[in-house]
């Protein structure tokens, strides 16, 4: 702050006048010698009371400005002054303080001050507010030599306005830091006069806006201005661009500057070198670095390259073939409709020709028509030729390739070798005989084991005998007015001339009379039928418990019925469907679908006796019969037939056709093959002995098979009839040999009867010695065809 | 319980992997696919079950196997590719920013390898992979050859360079010159496609086609990328077979080629071939342009010559065909000589079976034009006929200049021809007036129809018949201008049953047919109104059938052949019956119709057939009735096709026979 102020000061006194500064400098003088022991004491005393007189001042004039603060700060050593001091003007105190200061600058570094004349200090050491030491340094005063550019002589800072503003003040303007600057005194009205006749050296006529002094420039300055303002260089060269001087040149001398010896290394080859130039040499025979070759030819030698062929099987070893790898199909050769000039039986004819060019080419057989040509300059390119390479290179490489089993064998190799028809003769092939006579269906037949007379039952509920080969009718019973007859069965025995035949819930057992019976035959059916009576009444149906209703109640029908020769009459529970005798005679089974656990029974007719086998019965039975040579016993159920064995009372086999609804089935005589029939168009053979399940499956039929029987007399013949109204005959033979298997041929299919209602056939029966066999049709006609 | 099986993780899904998935595993785009497949050998399969491979919703067509392309992996052409694939990148990137030098520079880099440019490959492993002895290269080459030739012909477009057309060109001839020097050629076949060819190398049949000499169509859309990249690969594979084919023999690989020849259209005689054991003959083969005939040779055609000259004087028009060819095969055949050929067994007495032995020839079927000096009008294709001729022994072939350079005689005068094919009709009354003057285009002097004497003018494809009947055949089919006798095909194997052209009609028509041929005659030769008869016959006898069918009277025609005859007369008797009805109805008077007893026979043998026929339909019927569906599918698919073929046969027969019967009409 201090050397601030003082700096002030010491510029006003500067820019006032020099001769004020030299005056100041001899006052100085004389003052430097006088401080020195007053700065003495000060530091000495200065430790005592600094502190106290620091804070009293504060005290005192705590409130006062800055300049006062100063003044406290400074005024240390001259404590006196502020009280000796009256109230002056503030200018002079200033300056008086300002010379106070001058005063006591030098003081505070006396010694060095003392060696001033050798060399200069430019600093001096003050006290700061701590006490501590502080140096401070002279502002530097700037000369032309000074590095400070910034620094110029006092600027006017009014600007850019012309001077004749401040014509009616003392000053021209103000310096930087706000002082006025004088106008320079100029010379009387006389003086101007004589200096504008005589012109004095530079004399330019214009004033200096900072300083206010007339501008004089010299002749060197004018000189210089006027070669800026004509653009030249502002000095005055000869060549502005002389040639350079090369005092280190690049330019080898000829004559060495060093006169020492030639090393030797010079001399000796360069190990560097050698390896330099092994590797290029080894990279050339590696044949890396190939020496230039214009490019073409280097194509073409590449080429060369390429085609560079050699023995590629040198060392060939067969591969075993992959067996995914398939080859691809060569094509075939040409044939014969191919060539230039084919035989003439070979050319398409105008029909062919249309029609081939009518179809569309990915459907053509061939993708040629052949032609002829009478000689071979006039065979055409073929236009296709492109194409068809070219679709042979897309299957080469896009067909997918499967590989195919072409059988090459003659297709009458995998028919089985059958025996010729006339080894399959004889067998039913036509219609004989129609019997006319039922109304409505005719639901059963059976021919009679003598087979001269035929039984018939329909759905009028009459049982009908018929002559056989006339089809002349000889006998007719009305069973029931409302139920038809279901089935009628001969007794299979000659000795009696007995027929089987149910009715609703009621089985009639009767003796018709036919002209092939005798009185005698008559009387024994008779005895035969009447012997249960007496075996009844003996109470063996007694073991019953009472209250329980007996399976069948045998009685006779009624004299009116009885006078027609139905003898006998049994009551079942539920409408029987079938009834099947036992070879002997003495039994015979029927099934009542409907029946439940009683759906099976079985008859004894010399003990009027009826039993129920089953107690449960799994499914529902469709039909039983007995087995034509041992005592057993097969039930059929819907898809299962079980076989019985009777003696030991025991299950023994369950054949399983597969079928859904076994609808009949029937037992080869010789008692170890099976046919059966089911309603779903199957007609299986089981070999018994083979395995439960069917041996052959035929499926012939259109429509549900009703009805399968074997021939019983001795042919190998078996037929079924079926809902689509017709009769299939097969022959079956059944070896002796038991390795070999039955050989089933089918050999007719008899067509006759209608379908009415969607019912054709219903039954069928063998003539118990000739191939002829009778059908019972849904139209109300029974056939005999043989 | 095992582990549950998650669907698609084992069996048929993993064995096949489909188009898509295969591309995507290989890093490749399809185009390298396409071409690695074709190169390697891969094709798609057809799985057992589509579905179960498939794994997509969509239908994916194109299956591999897993294996496969597994196998593809391991392919060092797939760095390749690859590398390729990084170079057009960065040519296309350069070419993006505009920097063409760059690009340039690329490019030229391309030609260089060691500058990490273009990546040259061959295929010569792939070859050895694909075809692990020569024998199984050799069992491909049909498709091979095919392809070489067709690209050989055809004009040289953007997407067929040059370049390949010419490789391919010198491929074929250079493989046609060994069938010359190790005369396997076996046959040729002139078609409408273009002609056929069949060698016997080592062994192993190759049958080839080549178009014929014409400017290729290309219609519809074909893609010569696809078929380029199999030409390459081809074009490979051809130089090796021919590389080993030429050393087996003896000869140096390739042949000298003579570029000035070439040029000149020599084809053949461009090429000379070099070999240590058999140098002198097969140069000579070539090269007989320059040098003369064989001496002896010479001597003998001189003879002939002489010799028909002399037969032409006496018998003009007439030529002996059948001297001139024996002869020179008796001089070269040495009869008494005990040689290593095998001998014929004949059976001694019957009863024996009999074994196959080899074809029995007493010449040498390549040394068939051995003898002969030919000479090719203009008109003629040239390049088959050289080859031919050459492959089955000629060794000296003239022919007219136009038809390029190379030949034995440009001069058609030459009396050493012994032999000119012509090709072109016969102009007989303009030969005396215009003969002279007008053909002055060609260096022939004479006119177009002039003959020389002293040669055999036949029409081309007598050396096709010759060739494949391995003996020189009789000129006089072959005249010009005569009907040639057709050209059959020689890769047509009879089989039993099948239509032959070759034999007469009567050895191969079935017995109905003949009966039916008989008939047809014998109705011709007589009246109108019999032939009505035979039309009433017929109906009554199919009313017959129909109510046979019905099932009511089918037991007849069971019963043996004597009971048959019987009913026969029966219904002859019948039918008479109900003729009179007839008339008696109509008014009028019973026509007793004089049948020839031999046409009764024919038509009682004609019914007798029908109704075996008739049998023998449902005999089968019982038959197939026993079948299991799955075998009777089957048979009836047999019976399909087999019944097409007999029918197409059958309608052959039935044109030969209306065209005989033309013939014999015309005559």
């Amino acid at each position: 702050m201090g050397s601030k102020s003082t700096d002030k000061k010491r510029k006003q006194v500067e820019s006032d006048s020099e001769s004020d500064n030299e005056l100041a400098n001899g006052l100085f003088d004389g003052v430097l010698s006088q401080s020195e022991s007053d700065d003495d004491d000060y530091i000495a005393s200065g430790d005592e009371d600094e502190d106290v007189d620091d804070s009293g001042s504060e005290d005192t004039e705590g409130t006062d400005d800055d300049e006062e603060e100063d003044e406290n700060d400074d005024g240390f050593s001259s404590d006196e002054i502020p009280s000796d001091a009256e109230p002056e003007d503030e200018m002079d105190k200033l300056a008086k303080q300002q010379e106070e200061l001058e005063i006591t600058e030098p003081g505070v570094d006396p010694k060095p001050r003392k060696t001033e004349g050798k060399e200069e200090r430019n600093y001096r050491i003050e006290k700061d507010a701590n006490g501590g030491e502080r140096y401070v340094y002279d502002e530097i005063d700037p000369v032309y030599d000074s590095d400070d550019t910034d620094f110029n002589e006092p600027t006017n800072t009014i600007g850019n306005i012309p001077l004749s503003f401040y014509d009616s003040y003392p000053h021209i303007g103000y310096d930087i830091n706000g002082k006025k600057i004088m106008r320079p005194a100029t010379g009387d009205a006389l003086q101007s006069l004589l200096d504008s006749i005589e012109v004095p050296e530079g004399w330019t006529g214009l004033t200096d806006i900072n300083t206010g002094n007339p501008l004089n420039l010299t002749k060197e300055e004018l000189e210089l201005v006027r070669r800026v303002q004509m653009g030249l260089l502002p000095e005055d060269v000869e060549d502005p661009y002389p040639d350079t001087v090369e005092w280190f040149t690049s330019v080898e001398e000829k004559m060495p500057l060093s006169a020492a010896p030639e090393p030797k290394r010079r001399f000796v080859p360069s190990k560097n070198e050698a390896k330099q130039i092994m590797k290029l040499v080894r990279a050339i025979r590696e044949g890396r670095i190939l020496p230039y070759k214009p490019p073409e030819e280097r194509e073409r030698e590449l080429e060369e390259q390429e085609e560079q062929y050699f023995d590629l099987w040198q060392n060939e070893e067969p591969r075993a073939p992959n067996p995914m790898h398939i080859p691809a199909p060569k094509l075939p050769p040409p044939g014969y409709d191919l060539s230039y000039n084919p035989p003439e039986e070979y050319l398409p004819t105008k029909e062919e020709r249309e029609e081939w060019e009518k179809e569309d080419p990915e459907d053509r057989e061939k993708d040629y028509l052949p032609t002829k040509y009478d000689a071979l300059r006039k065979v055409p390119a073929w236009g296709n030729f492109v194409k068809e390479r070219f679709e042979r290179c897309m299957d080469l490489y896009l067909a997918p390739r499967v590989r195919k089993n072409r059988l090459n064998i003659d297709p009458n190799s995998l028919l089985p070798k059958l025996p010729s028809p006339s080894e399959l003769k004889p067998f039913p092939t036509v219609v004989q005989t129609i019997f006319r006579g039922h109304d409505g269906r005719v639901r059963s037949v059976a021919i009679d084991p003598t087979g001269v007379a035929l039984a018939t039952g329909g759905d009028d509920g009459t049982v009908r005998i018929w002559e056989l080969l006339t089809g002349r009718q000889v006998w007719s019973v009305k069973l029931s007015s409302d139920e038809p007859v279901n089935t009628v069965r001969w007794r299979p025995t000659k000795d009696a001339f007995i027929l089987a035949a149910a009715a609703g819930e009621d089985i009639f057992l009767m003796v018709p009379t036919h002209a092939s019976v005798t009185p005698a035959l008559d009387q024994a059916s008779r005895d035969i039928l009447a012997a249960g009576f007496g075996y009844a009444t003996n109470g063996q149906q007694q073991q019953l418990p009472p209250g329980k209703e007996p399976p069948g109640k045998w009685s006779r029908p009624g004299t009116k019925l009885e006078d027609e020769g139905v003898l006998i009459k049994i009551t079942v529970r539920s409408t029987v469907k079938v009834i099947n005798w036992h070879r002997r005679g003495d039994h015979f089974c029927t099934v009542s679908p409907r029946g439940q656990r009683s759906s099976v029974a079985i008859h004894t007719l010399s003990k009027h006796l009826t039993q129920i086998p089953f107690r449960k019965l799994a499914g529902l039975a469709q039909t039983a019969a007995f087995h034509p040579l041992r005592p057993m016993f097969f039930v059929a159920t819907q898809r299962t037939i079980r076989c019985y064995d009777l003696q030991k009372l025991e299950l023994v086999k369950i054949v399983q056709p597969g079928a859904k609804w076994i609808s009949s089935f029937d037992i080869h005589p010789g008692g170890d093959n099976l046919i059966v029939g089911s309603y779903d168009k199957r007609l299986l053979w089981h070999d018994l002995d083979l395995s439960n399940r069917p041996y052959k499956t035929m499926r012939f039929h259109g429509e549900a098979i009703r009805q399968v029987r074997y021939h019983k007399g001795g042919l190998p013949l078996f037929a079924d009839a079926s809902d689509d109204g017709t009769l299939q005959i097969f022959h079956g033979k059944v070896p002796n040999d038991q390795l070999e298997n039955p050989t089933i041929v089918p050999v007719k299919m008899l067509k006759g009867h209608k379908v009415v209602s969607k019912l054709g056939v219903l039954d069928i029966d063998w003539h118990p010695r000739e191939p002829w066999c009778v059908s019972a049709g849904a139209d109300g006609t029974a056939r005999l065809w043989m | 319980m095992g582990k549950v099986k998650k669907k698609g993780q084992a069996g048929q899904a993993r064995n096949y992997m489909t188009r898509t998935q295969a591309v995507k595993k290989l890093q490749l785009s399809l185009p390298d696919f396409r071409k690695l497949c074709i190169w390697k050998g891969i094709y798609p399969r057809e799985p057992r079950n589509r579905k179960k491979v498939s794994k997509s919703a969509t239908a994916s067509t194109t299956f591999y196997y897993t294996k496969d392309i597994q196998f593809l992996l391991h392919e060092p052409l797939l760095q390749k590719f690859r590398e390729q694939k990084v170079l057009e990148k960065k040519i296309s990137r350069a070419l993006g920013r505009g920097d063409v030098s760059d690009a340039a520079r690329l490019e030229r880099n391309a030609a260089r390898p060691d500058k990490t440019g273009k990546p040259r490959y061959t295929l010569n492993h792939v070859i050895r992979e694909r075809y692990p002895t020569f024998a199984d290269a050799l069992r491909d080459l049909d498709d091979c050859l095919s392809m070489l030739f067709l690209f050989a012909n055809l004009p040289a477009t953007t997407a067929v360079p040059a370049k390949m057309i010419a490789r391919c060109e010198r491929l074929c001839l250079e493989f046609e010159h060994y069938l010359i020097a190790s005369h396997s050629l076996r046959k040729s076949f002139l078609s409408i496609k273009g002609i056929y060819y069949q060698a016997n190398i080592q062994g192993e049949d190759v049958l080839w086609l080549v178009p014929y000499k014409f400017n290729q169509r290309v219609v519809g859309d074909v893609d010569f990328r696809i078929m380029g990249t199999f030409v390459e690969f081809y074009m490979t594979l051809l130089g090796f077979v021919n590389y080993r084919l030429y050393t087996s023999i003896g000869l140096k690989y390739p042949p000298r080629f003579d570029q000035l020849k070439d040029e000149g259209g020599a084809e053949l005689g461009a090429f000379s071939l070099e070999g240590a054991n058999l140098a002198t003959t097969e140069t000579k083969a070539i090269t007989n342009g320059e040098q003369g005939p064989d001496p002896k040779v010479q001597a003998e055609v001189d003879k002939l010559v002489q010799q028909l000259r002399d037969e032409e004087a006496a018998a003009a028009g007439e030529t002996n065909g059948k001297a001139e060819e024996s002869a020179p095969e008796t001089a070269n055949g040495d009869a008494d000589e005990p040689n290593d050929t095998i001998d014929k067994f004949e059976p001694a007495a019957p009863g024996g079976d009999v074994l196959p032995q080899p074809a029995y020839s007493s010449s040498d079927p390549s040394q068939l034009f051995a003898g002969l000096t030919v000479f090719l009008s203009r008109e003629t294709p040239r390049q088959p006929l050289e080859f031919l001729l050459r492959a089955f022994g000629c060794k000296r072939i003239g022919w007219d200049e136009v038809l390029g350079a190379g030949a034995f005689t440009h001069d058609e005068s030459d009396p050493r021809i012994t032999h000119q094919i012509v090709d072109r009709p016969v102009v007989r009354a303009a030969v005396a007036e215009d003969g002279d003057g007008e053909d002055n285009q060609t260096a022939q002097k004479l006119a177009a129809n002039r003959r020389y004497p002293g040669r055999i003018y036949v029409q081309p494809q007598w050396v096709w018949d010759s060739v494949n009947d391995e003996e020189l055949k009789s000129p006089e089919q072959y005249v010009p201008g005569a009907q040639l006798p057709p050209h059959l095909s020689p890769f047509v194997k009879p089989t039993q049953g099948q239509y032959d052209p070759t034999l007469p009609l009567e050895e191969q028509q079935t017995e109905a047919e003949a009966i039916e041929a008989a008939l047809e005659d014998e109705g011709e030769a007589g009246s109108d109104e019999e032939v009505e008869n035979d039309m009433d016959v017929a109906e009554d006898d199919e009313d017959e059938d129909d109510e046979e069918f019905d099932g009511v009277s089918e037991e007849e025609e069971e019963e043996d052949e004597e009971e048959e005859e019987d009913e026969d007369e029966e219904e002859e008797t019948t039918l008479e019956r109900q003729r009179e009805l007839e008339a008696e109805l109509t008014g009028k008077a019973v026509k007793r119709e004089k049948v020839d007893p031999k046409t009764k026979a024919k038509l009682e043998a004609k019914k007798v057939l029908e109704r075996r026929k008739k049998q023998e339909a449902e005999e089968l019927e019982r038959a197939k009735g026993m079948l299991s569906k799955k075998k009777r599918k089957l048979f009836e698919q047999m019976q399909y096709s087999n019944s097409k073929k007999s029918a197409e046969d059958a309608k052959l027969r039935q044109k030969r026979r209306k065209l005989e019967k033309e013939k014999a009409a015309a005559s």
